[in-house]
Order: structure tokens, then sequence, then C-alpha cells
């Protein structure tokens, strides 16, 4: 139990808080948890407001994950080309699909033949998973994946498949699933937002929505981290002279007390006062995370630092960051794709080459991330979670192209909690539509957070009359993977 | 959890019990503390000191919290979910006898009370709540069960379903006598009076979103008249600047957005003109049923209301609140798009002007409140009949006059010629011509030959009111009649570029295509299936077809994937570009017919037009054109011709330019309920629309042909409705006190909040609708009152008695809107614009603002200096100082706001480029009045910035505080420079303080 301490807060009162902040500006050392400690402090009021808030739970049970590093493969990667192979769509390539399966209404409506995966697939690991030769260094890392091959989404659009994805519902401004991970849980680290979005060039369909906090307190918002000078918005101060940002923050705070003395109890001043000491501190915490300088050079290179490629070594600084972020107690990662030159992994037309590069981005840094992660004895502790919106047809769209496949695509967990080489479910020849064992997106949900120790069923949060919960009324943890 | 329990209903009930449960318990036991620690599981509470019971339990406030809390999950109105067949929210089913003998209440006598029994049983498995949902009773709650059981149990419907009413002892009683009863209840103390500093600064942030002006403070101090005060409050609710506050409040209500966000953020046609339309409401203080009215059928008015000053129409313009919702782009189900749309739309009519979650009875009944899933589908109807539309947005009254006068004179102008052939030429051949058969391969879905439009509708003025059937053509100079108009529905009676749209009823898609003959130019066609809007590529493409033809021609739809849908077409001049609809000058549309048709386009569409009503059938023009073509007619009409030219000059009064997106009526329909919320599960009758049947007159079918929404309104707005009224005043009250006294604003149903003050509010409730709904004078009420007056400044003890300062003992201390905090730096800085209206100034992009749909260029940083109200909200892009200070996210209603203290709020006033660059402005104006002493510099500043002198204190300390500055910046610049650069920092450090964006 001791090494979840970080789950176990000793209760502090605003006096106390109060009291510890009497020292000169950045002394201050208070339990704080980014944007959770800070609105704690006017919980009393927010449970008064009868909203159904529900208070800072910690976990419901013990965890396995502390962080999830969610890996969004933004377009869909094409499940017969990547981790499912179909021998019988070499077979009858060429021929017309609708001869052979129902055909479901697809999003660009130009049905074109059975199209043969243009890749090998070959057998890795102890447990012989077969990956395509899209993923040569992932393929290194399948004893430590789970794969799920009976994925399936409810749609075929990228903005409700997203929205879907992220958070639970297919419509716009629901909490998405980090918000409610840093709601139930609190963030481990003062200095450092506990969701963070990695944007590695490419805000996915339907916007910064996905990452946006709904009907969640604003605090409960992902943090937009992107790679260059200024990581995150606002956080490098404008003052040129060393100390003069510290001496307008000491007269600030200053005056400040002066007039909450004034005033006599007033708890919202009190925590907007405290706030200052976190964004001060956000300022050095945040610039210091995307400073490579203490990395080795071997752990670079694992990564893909070295590569060729601009998008590899751009993917690469995103892993890299992810799991710096891991070490600083980040409850909530996500990477969003890079901008290589072929749009996501949405391969309407160009399948090859468009995969291709897709994969040639991100497949060494998701496979150093693994490494690394496991060689430092963190992959235990952390939840890396590899996945599309849905999957792609088996067959071609137009000649070379494939169109959006809600109903069935892989994706695969690794580290905390799950049991490495495992394969989930199945899709039927075609690899077009889930025959056995179908996980639902809920049922991700609900896996993800029963690994971080929480009871999709009970983390709830009161809106417009209802309980709501980042599940709804469905999900189910899926048992077969777990360790 | 195994599968098969978890997915059982009671399962679900049981565990959403769970979390409530668990929550109160949680709060009880941990007061105001910060807690961080792991689960708190409840333990048994059976505390024996507690508040005292009170002399008589009322149903209403001390009994339906404990049953809804801890038993109506299964005992509750859901029948789907209730268990035992009891049902504890109604008297009738309280009383009946139970299943297994017994009855559960026994009025009067508790001891044959099933309930008490029960609730004390020491069995766990008799015992209720069951110990599975994790409810325990507390013995006052027991004994508040038994108290109320032996004085008779009596029952009453919710409190919010029961017409305002005020006691006899309250009749003359103000504001203050209630507020000031409760505190002396409560044993509070009552703060002074704020100080005048305070209390202008309060106003005027409150009713207008900016400080008051140096001269207006020292105006108000001075004044030492008796209605200082009031004249203070007028001057403020007379000033524009109130619409803009006010106005915004409402935004947040309504979703406001000017993009439909989802996958490539398509903008909303003059979403702004809808803003606009708000702030000259409440500038003018537009009675508030009469703005519920337009805004929930605004177009369907009997009594149009325009703009006094610019004669404007503006009743429809409201109408625009129900299209702000999200537009998906190419869904693939459109169905369930159109559910999904529809469901928006009743969450947010309902939240808004109800203050009921009605959304929550979509799959099944309400679990608390008395709404059914009928209840539902009843709206649903209504909103399903309802069709988005372009609107004109300069409509007026001057255009409406001038369309009739032009009506009257060609209606003339066509008898005076009829009258003259029927006297020179007989009628012999007519009826010679026999019908044509029709063919079997198409259906007339419309024909415009004849003289009317064929049951179908039109919105703004371009079509008229008929066809152009024998519209007579007179040469200008001689007056010669050279003949007659075949029928067909035109766009361009008044020309072309007008604004109108040209409508079928609605039918199902039965054959694969759909034909229109029309011809035009820059003019559109659309089929518009299950209501679906955003047409175009990859999906819908062909359902919308330019119309660019001088000449008649055939426009084939192919509709095959959508056989079995419900659709209807539409006609009009203009064009939707990226959904953004454009009307040229040049632009008309003209049509003959449409049909439905399988296989070839049919080789002849006959005429199904009876005779008509007008001057001329079809047949009389075919043959009196014929005589004239061989100039076996000749008739002169010299009398004429300056009518007719009159007419041409008059049309070209009537522009169009300005365009809205609002709504119309299309074909009434009533919608089955769709089990489990599911449309492919429909159930087998129809529900008529009307109102919610637990409300007044919620059981009366609407009769009209249309939507309904007239009657909606209707019905909101009887004397007898209970909500409408209450939950307005509630939300005045909350923008005022920062609290409403329902707290949970949008929610007036069981799980809201009780009213702190029922009797005020009842009290207002009924003043708001005594003084014809004014806004004004409601707000006027309230701010006057005294206890709005009191200072914010507590006392230790009084705090703790009331922790949440429910009884206003004191003026609660808030923080400022995101808009009140970036417009206050602005006019601080003097760099305000305080131009009123016009179109949104363009988002201000950052580098962290990416995604589809992102605007080639940014606006500008400073937002063009005007009030944020004015910057523009695509839903995509929203802005990051506005979020992170908690404006909601466009999706639904947001009557409260949440107040988060984030380290980004902190960041923002720190660094951000917007905040700097105020700071230098503000220092840049300062030091501009050379005239001032150091020490009249930090006072111009302090006034400007808090409204108030600074104390000598406060001087002393900007001294040293720049003395320092000054000495660390020295060595680098001239004094002209250094002044600026170290009052720079002083400014922005003014920002900074939390006197500036809370009021205290």
């Amino acid at each position: 139990m001791s090494k979840y301490h970080n789950f176990m807060r000793k209760p502090l009162s605003r006096r106390e808080m109060l009291s510890i902040c009497k020292g000169g500006f950045g002394s201050l050392a208070f339990m704080s948890l980014f944007g959770v400690s800070t609105i704690s402090c006017n919980r009393s009021k927010y449970d008064a407001l009868g909203s159904g808030s529900d208070i800072l739970l910690g976990p419901h049970y013990l965890p396995k994950a502390k962080n999830v590093v969610f890996l969004y493969m933004d377009g869909g990667v094409s499940q017969v080309d990547s981790f499912d192979p179909k021998p019988r769509l070499a077979k009858e390539n060429g021929q017309d699909p609708r001869k052979k399966f129902k055909v479901d209404a697809t999003q660009f409506d130009n049905v074109g033949k059975i199209l043969k995966s243009p890749w090998e697939f070959k057998q890795y690991g102890e447990c012989g998973m077969p990956v395509s030769e899209l993923f040569p260094h992932i393929a290194n890392c399948v004893d430590d994946i789970a794969l799920i091959r009976s994925m399936t989404s409810q749609f075929p659009e990228h903005t409700n498949a997203n929205y879907f994805l992220h958070t639970g519902s297919g419509l716009q401004g629901r909490p998405s699933m980090g918000s409610w991970m840093t709601y139930g849980l609190g963030s481990e680290n003062k200095n450092i937002p506990g969701y963070v979005v990695l944007d590695g060039g490419l805000i996915p369909p339907g916007g910064l929505d996905n990452f946006k906090n709904g009907f969640l307190p604003a605090s409960y918002q992902a943090s937009i981290l992107r790679a260059g000078p200024q990581p995150v918005a606002n956080i490098i101060p404008k003052e040129q002279i060393p100390n003069l940002q510290e001496q307008k923050l000491d007269f600030i705070k200053e005056l400040d007390e002066k007039q909450l003395n004034a005033i006599g109890e007033a708890d919202a001043i009190e925590s907007a006062i405290s706030n200052y000491e976190l964004a001060y501190k956000m300022q050095s915490s945040i610039p210091e995370l995307t400073e490579f300088k203490e990395e080795t050079e071997a752990t670079k290179k694992l990564y893909g630092f070295d590569s060729d490629d601009p998008h590899t070594r751009g993917y690469a600084a995103q892993c890299l960051l992810a799991r710096r972020l891991v070490e600083r107690g980040v409850r909530f990662i996500e990477l969003t794709c890079p901008k290589v030159s072929a749009d996501r992994w949405d391969q309407h037309g160009d399948l090859k080459d468009g995969h291709e590069k897709n994969a040639h981005a991100v497949d060494q840094p998701i496979a150093g991330l693994l490494k690394d992660l496991k060689s430092r004895g963190m992959l235990e502790e952390t939840l890396v979670v590899w996945t599309g919106e849905f999957g792609r047809t088996p067959f071609a769209q137009g000649l070379n192209g494939r169109d959006h496949n809600p109903s069935a695509f892989s994706m695969w967990m690794a580290g905390a909690g799950i049991k490495g080489g495992t394969i989930f479910g199945k899709t039927d020849e075609y690899g077009y539509r889930v025959i056995e064992n179908e996980v639902t997106i809920h049922d991700m949900h609900a896996t993800i957070m029963h690994l971080m120790g929480i009871d999709h069923e009970r983390l709830t949060f009161r809106f417009g009359g209802r309980d709501m919960r980042l599940t709804d009324v469905h999900g189910h943890v899926i048992k077969d993977i777990l360790a | 959890m195994k599968k098969e329990i978890s997915r059982s209903k009671e399962f679900f009930n049981l565990t959403m019990m769970f979390g409530r449960i668990y929550k109160i318990r949680v709060i009880r036991k941990l007061g105001g503390l910060c807690f961080f620690g792991v689960l708190l599981f409840s333990c048994n509470t059976s505390d024996t000191s507690y508040e005292p019971l009170p002399k008589h339990v009322d149903f209403n406030f001390h009994i339906r919290p404990i049953l809804v809390q801890n038993c109506y999950l299964c005992h509750g109105p859901d029948p789907s979910s209730r268990k035992a067949e009891l049902r504890l929210d109604i008297y009738e089913g309280a009383t009946a006898a139970l299943r297994e003998g017994g009855f559960a209440i026994v009025p009067g006598k508790p001891r044959k009370s099933e309930l008490m029994f029960r609730i004390n049983h020491e069995h766990k498995d008799k015992i209720m709540p069951p110990p599975e949902t994790n409810s325990v009773l507390t013995q006052r709650e027991k004994d508040l069960l038994e108290k109320w059981i032996k004085q008779g149990a009596e029952w009453k419907p919710h409190w919010s379903f029961i017409q305002p009413k005020v006691a006899e002892e309250y009749h003359e009683a103000k504001i203050d006598q209630f507020i000031d009863e409760a505190i002396e209840q409560k044993g509070l103390q009552k703060a002074p009076l704020a100080n005048k500093y305070t209390l202008i600064r309060r106003v005027a942030y409150l009713l207008t979103g900016l400080p008051p002006a140096t001269e207006d403070v020292e105006a108000f101090v001075l004044d030492s008249s008796e209605q200082a005060y009031e004249k203070m409050v007028d001057r403020y609710l007379d000033s524009p600047a109130f619409g803009e506050r006010w106005a915004r409040h409402w935004m947040d209500l309504v979703r406001y957005a000017e993009t439909k966000g989802h996958e490539f953020d398509y903008p909303i046609t003059g979403a702004w003109k809808y803003r606009d339309y708000l702030i000259r409401a409440f500038n003018n203080d537009l009675p508030y049923d009469q703005f519920l009215k337009e805004h929930l059928a605004g177009d369907l008015l009997e009594e149009q209301r325009y703009d006094s000053e610019s004669g404007l129409l503006e009743s429809q313009i409201a109408t625009a609140f129900y299209a702000m919702g999200e537009g998906t782009h190419s869904p693939v189900d459109i169905k369930q798009d159109e559910a999904n749309r529809i469901d928006n739309m009743i969450d947010v009519t309902t939240k808004t002007f109800q203050g009921l979650t009605v959304s929550c009875a979509k799959c099944h009944d309400h679990k608390f409140d008395p709404i059914t899933a009928a209840d539902y589908y009843a709206l649903y109807g209504v909103m399903e009949s309802t069709r988005f539309t372009p609107l004109d947005a300069d409509q007026n009254l001057a255009k409406e006059i001038t369309a009739k006068e032009v009506l009257g004179i060609e209606a003339y102008v066509q008898k005076t010629v009829a009258d003259k052939i029927a006297e020179k030429y007989s009628e012999i051949g007519l009826n010679n011509e026999k019908a044509p058969l029709e063919t079997s391969n198409y259906k007339t879905l419309g024909d415009f030959r004849g003289a009317d439009l064929d049951g179908w509708s039109t919105t703004g003025v371009a079509f008229g009111s008929g066809t152009t059937l024998g519209n007579p053509t007179i040469h200008p100079a001689t007056g010669k009649l050279m003949k007659l108009d075949e029928g067909k529905a035109s766009s361009r009676i008044f020309g072309s570029g007008k604004m109108g749209t040209l409508r079928s009823p609605d039918f199902i898609l039965d054959t694969d295509f759909i034909g229109v003959r029309t011809r035009g130019k820059q003019s559109t066609i659309r089929i518009i299936v299950d209501n679906f809007q955003l047409i175009q590529w990859p999906i819908y493409g062909g359902l919308t077809q330019e119309i660019n033809n001088a000449k008649w021609e055939d426009y084939t739809f192919n509709v095959e994937p959508w056989k079995g849908h419900k659709a209807y077409i539409e006609i009009l001049p203009g064009e939707y570009q990226q959904h953004n609809y454009k009307l040229h000058p040049e632009a008309f549309v003209e049509a003959q017919y449409a049909i439905s048709f399988n296989g070839d386009w049919p080789s002849m569409v006959a005429s199904m037009q009876t005779e008509s009503s007008t001057a001329f059938s079809e047949k009389q023009v075919n043959r009196y054109n014929n005589l004239l073509k061989k100039g076996q007619m000749n008739l002169h009409f010299p009398e004429l011709i300056t009518a007719l030219d009159s007419t041409k000059n008059l049309s070209k009064t009537i522009e169009n330019t300005a365009f809205i997106y609002g709504v119309s009526d299309g074909s009434a329909t009533n919608s089955p309920v769709f089990i489990r919320g599911r449309y492919q599960e429909p159930s087998e009758e129809n529900v008529p629309r009307r109102f919610l049947s637990a409300l007044p007159h919620g059981n009366e079918p609407f009769q009209s042909k249309g939507s309904g929404r007239l009657e909606l309104a209707e019905a909101m707005l009887q004397a007898d409705n209970p909500l409408t009224a209450r939950v307005m005043v509630n939300r005045i009250w909350h923008h005022l006190f920062g609290k409403g006294i329902v707290e949970t604003v949008d929610n007036f149903g069981l799980q809201g909040k009780l009213p702190t003050h029922p009797e005020l509010l009842d009290h207002l409730a009924i003043t708001f609708q005594k003084e014809d709904w004014s806004i004004k004078k409601m707000i006027r009420y309230m701010v006057t009152s005294e206890a709005f007056k009191r200072s914010a400044i507590t006392e230790g003890e009084m705090s703790e008695k009331d922790p949440n300062n429910l009884y206003l003992a004191s003026f609660p201390i808030r923080r400022l809107e995101s808009e009140a905090i970036r417009d206050g730096i602005l006019a601080v800085s003097q760099s305000l614009d305080s131009t009123l209206f016009g179109p949104p100034i363009p988002t201000y992009l950052t580098e962290f603002m990416g995604g589809r749909g992102r605007p080639e260029e940014s606006g500008p940083l400073d937002g063009a200096g005007r009030r944020s109200i004015y910057q523009e909200v695509r839903r995509n892009f929203l802005e990051p100082m506005m979020t992170t200070f908690d404006r909601p996210i466009p999706f639904t209603t947001f009557g409260r706001r949440d107040v988060t203290n984030v380290p980004a709020q902190s960041l923002i006033l720190m660094n951000d480029p917007f905040v700097i660059q105020q700071s230098e402005i503000l220092a840049q104006n300062l030091l501009a009045q050379k005239e001032l002493s150091f020490d009249q510099k930090v006072a111009w500043l302090y006034m400007r910035t808090f409204s108030r002198k600074p104390t000598e204190i406060e001087v002393e300390n900007a001294s040293r505080f720049m003395n320092k500055i000054t000495a660390m910046k020295k060595s680098e610049l001239d004094k002209a420079d250094l002044d600026l650069e170290v009052w720079k920092e002083y400014c922005h450090s003014i920002f900074n303080l939390k006197e500036f964006i809370y009021l205290i």
C-alpha cells in the first residue's frame, strides 16, 4: 500500500494552507493537485450547489496503473494491414465484395474490390503474435502487448468516432476520458497538469473538444503541450530581467493579503492567491520537461532521435516527453499524430504509401517508449494504449484506398496489469466484422478505469438531472487481457 | 461484477444510487475540509443529537428530499424500475394496500405504517433502504417521517409544480422582509451597508459588466440626495452596456455559437444578429413573456414585433436559438442524427424556459420528476415539425407594406385586364381540351402551373402569395396587352435578388428519383431528408443542386438510398456557400412542378391544377395567349402603364442583404415513443404534440397544422404555469446575488435544490408578472434592496453559522466572469471601443488552437478593443481566455457557470500578451497626464481599476515597488523609457490583484 501513498492525502484546511503560504514567493510547498486541489478549496461551495459534483474520491480499489499513455492513431489504422492478418483477402483479391458479404453503407460510398494487404505478416516473440511489416519495432514488444482484434465503434465518421473514443459519446461537449481520470484521481504532481495532450501537429477532427472537460469543471480539461520554446500557452514569463517577475509577484501577494485581511474570510480569494504559487512553479517545471539535457544518447537513439525521417524524430520526442511526464506523475497523457504528408492514418487512397509513412513515423518511437519504460521498471505502473477511432474496410475504396470501418478494428494495451502476449477477440475471414468477444469503446474505457483503480460505474457527476458516467450505462471490464 | 447482473436495469439503478448516497454521506462527514483520502465508507449513523424537528413537517421541504434520495429509484415514477409495485411518489401509491398485505403509509398512524416498520427493521433482508444501496437513514430522517405520518402524511405536488402563492401576512412585504426573517431565524448578524465606492462598483459591474467611470464614481460619492443610489442604478439600467451584459447571460442558456462545430466547424448564418437581437431586447426591456414567445414561435406570431427605432422585424430573429446546436458532418445514420439534434433542442428549451430536465425522459419515464417519456415525445413531435431555414434578417415594416402594395396593384391590373377580356371575348371553345390521363410512373409533388402554390409553404417575400398565372405583360409605351404569364412559382415577383423559400409538405421517399422542372440563376434546390441540413459530400452531395439556366430544365435527384425516409423539397433563390446562406442580387428561381418517379423522366407531366379562384384559369391563359399570338385579340390599357411602372419602382426598395438561420413551420408530425430511446423501436401509437402532462394544460393536444410551437409558448405563459416566472426571476437573482434562491437554476425538478427562501421566490414571481414581465423593473427592485447593498465583509462567527452565505447576511464575494475581466482590462486601459452591435471580431488564434476548420487568418490580439460579447464564438476554436475563466462550452444550457481556480488563470494574467499589451497602453495613458503627481497617478489608477482611492499605505507600497523596479531597470534605459517601463510593470501588477477580478 505504501507504494500508492500518493493517493492518500492528508486533509489540510484552508487556514493551514494559508499559514504555509506566509513565506516569500516561491517557497510554498503545500500539497496541491493541479486543477484539483485548487478547486477542492471551493469544494464545500461546490457541494452546496447540489450540482452533484462528486467529491474527490481517489481510487475505488488498489490500482494497477498510475498513469496512462494513450497513443492515438488518428484517422484509423487498417486492422488487416497491421495486427489482424487475413489470408483470404489475398485469395480473393480483386473480387467484388458485395458478392461475398453484406457491405454496410460507408462514408464515401465508393466500394471497390477486395484488396489484399500489401504487407507480409510474421510471427514474433514467445507468444508468436503476427504483426505486419509496417511495425518491425513494435513487433519486438509483442510479449508485453495484449492485442484486441474485436474492437467496434458506433460511428463511421471521424468526428463522431473521435468524440466517442475520447468521451464515450458521439456528440460534442462531453468530458474526455483524461478529464474523468483526473476528476476521479487527481494528479500526483503539483506543478504539472494532470491531463496532458502532446500535440504532434494534428488536432483530430472534432477539434479540442476531444480533450475538453465537458460538463466537468474547467480545471479538468487537457493542457495542450507542444514541442518548441513555449510548450504550454503563457508559460514563459515576459519579464526580461531576472527576478523582476518575482518582485512583482511578491508585491501582488503583499497587496492581496492585505486586502484579504480586510475582508475577513474569503476562501475563493485565498485559493486564487495560492494559484499564483502554482502558476509560478509551472513556469519552470514545464519548460524543464521539454529539455532533454539529462537524457543519454542511447535513450534518445532508442526512441529514434537519429532517424532520417523528421516525423520519426518528432514523434520520438513526443514519446520521450510522455515518459518524462509519467515520471512526474501526470495521470493521463495522450499523443496525437505527427503531420506526415499523408492525411493521418486516413488512407482513402494510396494505402501503401500513406500507411507506410505513418507507420514509419510512430513505430520506432513507440517501441522505444515501451522498452524504455520497461527497463526503468515503469511499465509495471504505466498503461500504454494504442488505438485508432475505427478500422478500415477489407475492400478497396476506389482502387487502392480503404474506407472507414467501425465494425472491426484492432487496438492494443501494454504495461500495468496487462497480460502480455494475449490476443483477444476475433473478426471474420475478411477482417470486416467482429465474430467473437466484441469489445466496445465503453468496454475499453471501463478497462482503463479499472486498471487505474476506478469502478467505472461509480465515478459519476450529477449534470442535468442525471448521474453521468464516462461509460454512460454501458461498459464491461475485459478481464481476459488482465494479468 | 458478473456480466449478467450488471446488464440488468436493477443493477444500474443500484449503482446510480451508490454514487449519490455515497456523496451525501461524504459531504456530511467532511464539511468544508479539503479531502484527498481514499474511499470513505459510510458508517451507521444513529445520531441522537440533531437540529430539532420542525413544528409542522412539510412534505416538500422535509419529507420528499428523504424519499428522493433513498426510495424513488425503486419506488418512484418510472414503472420499469419499480419494486414490489409500490410507489412513494404519489399519495395514492403510498397509501394503497401492499401486495404483501398492510399499507406503506397509514396517515396519522405511524405504528400501522409498514414504512416505519421497514426503515427500523433489524434484519438486513428486510430493512429499507436495502443495505446494498449503501443508503442509511439518519435518526432525524426517521423521526421526521414518523412525525409527518403522525401529522396526517399530507401529500403535496413537488413545490415547483404548485402555483406561486404569497401568504396574506406577506402581501405588503418587500424583499428585505423575507431575507431579514430568515436571518433572524438563523441567529445571524447582518453586515452593515457597503460604502458608496463599493456600491457603485458592484452595480456597474453587475448591470453592465464594466467598471464605473471615474467621473461617475465621484459624482455618486458627492451626491448626497436621498435618491442618489436609485439615480445611479437607473443610469446603469439605461446604459447600452446593460444589454451587452445581460445578453451574454442569456447566451449561456441557448449554447450560443457562431459555428456548428463537429468536423469542419461550418458557420451558422447570421448568428450574431441573434446576439444583437438579445442586446436590443434587454436594453429595450422587452417584456419577458413576449421574449419567450418570440424565442419559441417568433415566426408564427399573429402580431409581429418591429424595432421601434429601425423598423426591423424583430420577432422571428429570436427563433435562431433553435438553430444554435452542433451540426454533424456527413452522419451515416441520418435518422439518429435528427434524434440527437431534437434531443438537444428539447433539452435546451425545457431547461431554459421551465427549469426542467425533460431530456432525462428520452429512454424511460423520468426517474424522479413527473415527466413521462410520452411528454418527451410530445415535444419531439413539435421539434420534428419545425424546419430550419435562412430568414431575411433585415425585413421591416416598410418592406412589408411595399410588398402588399405591389401585390395589390398587380391584382388590380390583372383584374382590369380580365374584366375587359371577359367583356369582349366569349368563352367559346374553352372546354374542348381533355385532361390528359396521369401515367403511372410518377407522382406529382407540387404543380405551380395553376394559380396557387399547391399547398407548398413559403417564407420571406420572394414568392409572393401565389403563382404568376395570368399576370399581363403590357407594352410600356402603348399599353398594348402583349401576353399573359403562364403559371409558375417565382422568386422574382418583386424582381431578382429577393429572399424567400418555397417548400413542399413532408412526404415519404418511395421512388428512386425526385424531379423538379425549374429555371433560375445562382439558386438552389435541396431535398431535405429527416430535416438534415448540412448537405454535402461524401454522402449527401446529390441532395442539392445549383440552378443556373435561363431555359426550363428538368433536375433529377437520386434519392434511392433514403427510401422510406421522410423528406421535403426546398427551392430557394441564393446559395449555401460552406453552409452559409448567400443571395446574389441577380439570383432568382422559378419552378413549374415537382414529381417523384422511377426510371426515366416521364414524357409528359399533366397539369393537376383545378379551376382557379383568381382572375384566370390555366386554360384561359393558354387560349388567350393563342389569340394574342395570332393577333386575334387586340387590347390596350394605357391607363395601367403608370400603375405597372410604380410596381417596378416599389419593388426595388425590397432589398434583402442580411440573413439569419432560424426556423419555420413544417408539416405537423406526431412522434411515436422511441422505446429505450431507440428510434429503431417506435411505439405503435403516436403521441400528440402537447405540453408537459404534469403542468397545467399539459394534456391538451396542440391543434395547429404546423409544429405547435406557438401553443407551446402559450402553455408556458398561462397564468397558472408555476415555473415560467419563477425560473426567470431566479435567474435574475442568481446573476445579481451570485447564487439563485434555487441554486440549481436550470433544474427546478425533484433533484434540484430546494429554494432557500420559497416565499420570497413566489413573491418575486408574482411581482414579475404583475409588473408586465419587466426584467429591468425586477433588477431595479432587487438591487435597491438592503440585502443587495450589504457589505461583503464577514465576521468569523457569522460565516461559520452560514458558511455558504445562503441567507445573505452579507453580500457574497464573487469572481468576475471571463467577459467582465477582459472588458474591465480594456476599460481601465482606455482601449475599449464601445461600439454596439455588428459582425463578430475574428478569434485571435494561438499556436495551440489547431485542427480542421481553422480560419486562415487570426483575428487581432486585442479583439479590436471591442467587448467580449462581440468576439467570435467558433465552437472548435473557443477563445482560451474565455474558457479558462469558465465561460461554458456551448453544447447545452448553462444557467450557472462554474467558478474554478486554476493556474492557467494566473498564467493568463501574468504572461498573456494581451494583458501585457494592455498594461503598456494603460501606462502610456497614465504618463500622458503630465500634470499629475506620483500620488495622483496612483490615485487615478486606483479609481479606474478599483473604483476607490488608494490608502496612504498603498501609495507608499506603490512607491517602494516602483523604486525597486527602477533600480532593476535603470542601467538599460533612458529616463522616458524607464518611466514607461516601470509604470507598465506596476499597471501589470495592478491587473493581477484579486481586487480587480473579484467583486468585493
